[in-house]
């Protein structure tokens, strides 16, 4: 039985942001991927929406540049024959900072031949920008309107 | 058929249900147990709490139809593991307050129990979210708490 792709692709993105080894990942990605990771773009610029190996290499090497992954656990996932969906909870370290990040994340892939060419990406951003201040964010309580 | 085409199924008919304001309907795809959780700022989105049980999240879905006079959404991507169902959507609300849209994708995660929805669990990107509903942008409120000192 064939290994899915998303382990090898999954095995490879961690590599690549823990140790900066991106020749396994640069493998595992289209040349006409298209990717999205969606939250506040103006302060982490590494997410938002880009096309193409190159510019999610980009983005990998973004990444690799400001987080390392301590460790993740998958809660859940379902693999389809050429997709993949799972929903993560990642303990990052912020590496300018030396702060501890907790996620949960959303991500859905859809691979052709072995090699990504859509990802989607949704985290708890509100809570991600908590974090990443070391504080809460004070804000009307919006019980009316929400 | 198999469990993954029913479950999705199910999932779309849930999804119709809520479009269509049929409360009783949505609510009937469900567990008497059900538990309903958004990963968003509930201090701030107070409605959006974890919710157990049937009589809980009929008052969840109350209040957003109170607030909101359309509910649309388009599914890209859905997928099925057994009783599990993911589903990427786009989602639009329309609000009843000044007709203004809210639209954001989410992702969906459902836990099947004997045919039914036992689990429901969403990740939004939140921060977008909050900004949208309040029809603000936050980053300058955390400029001006840095600089209060707050």
């Amino acid at each position: 039985m064939t290994e899915h792709s998303l382990w090898r692709f999954s095995r490879a993105l961690h590599r690549a942001i823990n140790d900066r080894h991106f020749e396994d990942i640069e493998a595992l990605i289209d040349e006409d991927v298209d990717w999205a990771v969606y939250g506040p773009i103006d302060m982490f610029p590494f997410l938002g929406a880009c096309q193409g190996k190159a510019a999610v290499l980009q983005v990998i090497r973004q990444l690799a540049d400001n987080f390392h992954v301590r460790r993740f656990e998958r809660e859940s996932i379902m693999l389809g024959v050429d997709s993949a969906s799972s929903m993560l909870r990642y303990s990052l370290t912020a590496l300018d900072s030396d702060k501890p990040i907790s996620l949960r994340v959303a991500q859905f892939a859809q691979f052709r031949a072995d090699r990504l060419i859509n990802m989607r990406v949704l985290i708890d951003t509100f809570d991600l920008v908590e974090q990443a201040l070391g504080r809460a964010i004070h804000l009307p309580r919006m019980t009316g309107v929400g | 058929m198999t469990v993954e085409s029913l479950n999705k199924q199910r999932v779309l008919h849930l999804l119709d249900t809520i479009t269509r304001g049929d409360l009783e309907g949505s609510l009937a795809c469900c567990t008497d147990d059900v538990y309903f959780l958004t990963h968003a700022p509930i201090d701030v989105l107070t409605h959006m709490g974890p919710r157990h049980g049937k009589a809980e999240l009929r008052e969840f879905w109350q209040k957003v139809s109170s607030r909101y006079s359309e509910f649309r959404y388009k599914v890209p991507q859905i997928l099925a593991d057994g009783d599990e169902v993911a589903v990427y959507l786009h989602a639009h609300f329309k609000k009843r307050g000044n007709d203004r849209v809210v639209q954001f994708d989410m992702a969906v995660f459902y836990s099947f129990r004997n045919g039914q929805i036992a689990q429901i669990r969403e990740i939004i990107d939140s921060y977008d979210l909050v900004q949208q509903v309040l029809e603000r942008e936050i980053g300058p409120l955390i400029v001006g708490e840095e600089a209060d000192g707050l």
